[in-house]
């Protein structure tokens, strides 16, 4: 028995030494369990990368909790953290079965540890936590703001560096992701979410919930130019964002014209959606310059989050690539709206270069990209 | 029902030999607290409760890493996992049934919820009363969750979140005995309805051998791990701020 585990041994000596000879670091077929709740998704999700470092879903469990919060208008955190608990073991059991792998397989086990609502956090923190220490496995804590920077590695296989646009309910950040762990944000909001901005105006003109694939399907028939709304930011230095403003400046428009016909809020969606595309694109535009200035060329524009499921800022941001030289690389919109192969993939990319947490790791509301250590 | 369980708890004393390890947590109230027991034992294999507020997310699982690594066989010797489902802090109860959720699915074995109610009262109905046993929980703004049962076993109260007032009439003329961290507060307002009431095991979070002990006994099938909160999330849907739209013609 001991000979046999001595064995073992010096075949894994050879192994690390032929990879010692490349100069990347080690690849190997690993496979990650990861689970997500900050938000209003509960999901559970399998990756592995293979012998070239490519990445695959094996599984990818995600439950909306939309209905739950729809009578709300948002998201409600403590409906959220209840029905987290409630289905996050049923997901992981399903996502193991989908991908026909035990957690004895799993290489390591990953969550999301913030940012986002505490109440979620703590659900699937723990959880992960406990499914590592029964199962012998490394934990790791993952960035949910990180696991959305790295999608287009898994799907794209997209080299460093490179510029993000990463725009969802919760977050609206420009970041030049130079390595694993090894971010600069560019630009921020300095108070609404892209999302949320498209959410509120849902709400204010009556449209159901979630308000932002709502708004675009308004916008598709209404008139962007009747309405004269600003937009905030233009041509500043700093590739910030603000859309409380804009937000404001809708509401007026509304309320001067109220009642509001199908038509006004056909023509209000369309005359929003064109500011906020012109938003984008112009910090887009400041922030490459910055980029350029930190980190030499990207090698890609890659968008993620929720927003880069409307089209017309798909569009808008595929003109502007193509203008400036760039691949745009946008991941399929069910890996762009939260989910778990997202926070999976960032645990493959983390245990690979050994950064692995210990179960004191905390759950944190707050938690901005650019202060993260690889 | 609730009280049946701790009825039935209470019986196991008697010394029936269950052959079944359970690994009990919980992080309802004021303690993060876990340990092991072996069938119906005096006293648990293994144990530690640290007083906590709150960070139970970040303390609870190198405390259950530490009380296991001090039994030999670890995770895989266990039959079963025992959590606090509440009522308690609405995050405190998620933590533990996260904990113990993820545990039973790692380790391929049942896991079985007990009201943190039940585990208070346990200890006294386990001793067999000719009083009335209460079980209290300071829930704040002049509230307790509260829950009470007759000499026997048969329920008074069922667990409900009721004001300290109407925890003390539920009383009667007693005589009743008290247990948990609302005690004191239904005890005093008893006593000024002129209730011949005592308190005892007025602690911040039942004792876990208790919940070890409880969990033994339940119904798999029937004590569920879910949350028992005892009251609604605090949430009210948002109509306001909508501009007012034209009828849409019919």
């Amino acid at each position: 028995m001991a000979k046999d585990r001595r064995s073992d041994y010096r075949l894994f000596q050879n192994n690390s030494e032929t990879t010692m000879r490349d100069t990347r670091p080690a690849l190997v077929t690993m496979r990650i369990l990861g689970l997500e709740t900050t938000c209003d998704e509960t999901a559970a999700a399998v990756v592995s990368c293979d012998g070239e470092g490519r990445g695959h879903i094996l599984a990818n469990e995600v439950l909306s909790q939309i209905a739950e919060h729809a009578a709300y208008g948002g998201v409600v955190p403590e409906i959220a953290a209840r029905a987290h608990v409630e289905s996050l073991d049923l997901l992981v059991a399903r996502a193991l079965a989908r991908a026909g792998l035990d957690l004895s397989d799993m290489d390591g086990i990953a969550a999301a540890a913030g940012p986002g609502l505490i109440g979620g956090v703590i659900v699937g923190l723990t959880a992960a936590k406990a499914l590592a220490l029964v199962a012998g496995k490394p934990f790791i804590a993952v960035n949910h703001l990180e696991g959305h920077a790295l999608t287009a590695r898994l799907t794209d296989s997209v080299a460093f560096p490179y510029l993000l646009l990463l725009a969802s309910g919760g977050h609206t950040q420009l970041v030049c992701v130079r390595g694993v762990g090894d971010y600069i944000r560019l630009g921020t909001t300095i108070d609404d979410a892209i999302g949320e901005a498209f959410d509120k105006t849902a709400k204010m003109l009556g449209l159901p919930y979630p308000g932002g694939p709502e708004v675009e399907k308004e916008a598709l028939r209404g008139d962007p130019e009747r309405f004269n709304l600003p937009r905030p930011m233009l041509r500043r230095d700093v590739p910030d964002f603000s859309l409380s403003g804009l937000k404001t400046a809708v509401r007026l428009e509304a309320e001067r014209i109220a009642p509001l016909s199908a038509t006004d809020v056909a023509d209000l969606c369309a005359s929003f959606q064109a500011a906020v595309v012109d938003v984008i694109v112009d910090r887009s535009r400041v922030a490459l310059r910055a980029f350029h200035a930190a980190a030499g060329n990207p090698t890609a524009l890659v968008v993620a989050g929720g927003v880069a499921a409307n089209q017309m800022i798909r569009a808008a941001l595929q003109r502007f690539a193509a203008e400036a030289g760039l691949r745009l690389v946008t991941p399929p919109p069910a890996l762009c709206t939260d989910n778990a192969a997202m926070i999976a993939w960032a645990g493959l990319e983390r245990l690979r270069l050994d950064l692995t947490d210990d179960l004191t790791a905390p759950a944190r509301a707050r938690w901005p990209l650019d202060s993260m250590r690889a | 029902m609730q009280a049946g369980v701790a009825i039935k708890g209470a019986r196991v004393q008697g010394g029936r030999a269950l052959r079944l390890r359970i690994l009990a947590i919980d992080t309802a109230l004021g303690l993060c607290a876990a340990c092991v027991q072996q069938d119906d034992a005096e006293t648990p294999l293994s144990a530690e409760s640290l007083v906590m507020e709150r960070g139970h997310a970040e303390a609870l699982l190198p405390l259950i890493e530490r009380v296991m690594a001090r039994v030999d066989g670890g995770f895989k010797s266990l039959d079963r996992v025992a959590v606090t489902i509440g009522p308690g802090s609405f995050t405190g109860i998620r933590v533990g049934i996260a904990a113990a959720r993820a545990i039973g699915l790692a380790a391929k074995i049942p896991v079985v919820g007990v009201t943190s109610l039940t585990a208070f009262a346990a200890p006294l109905v386990a001793r067999g009363q000719q009083r009335l046993v209460g079980a209290a929980i300071d829930a704040r703004h002049g509230h307790v969750f509260f829950q009470a049962v007759a000499p026997g076993g048969r329920s008074v109260v069922n667990a409900r979140h009721i004001s300290i007032r109407d925890a003390a009439r539920a009383l009667g003329a007693g005589p009743a005995v008290l247990a948990g961290s609302g005690a004191g507060l239904v005890a005093a307002e008893a006593r000024a309805l002129g209730v011949d009431v005592s308190t005892e095991g007025v602690n911040m979070a039942p004792q876990i051998a208790w919940v070890a002990r409880l969990g033994l006994t339940a119904d798999p099938a029937t004590a569920l791990p879910k949350p028992f909160y005892l009251r609604p999330a605090d949430a009210k849907p948002q109509t306001a701020a909508q501009i007012p739209r034209q009828p849409v013609p019919q």
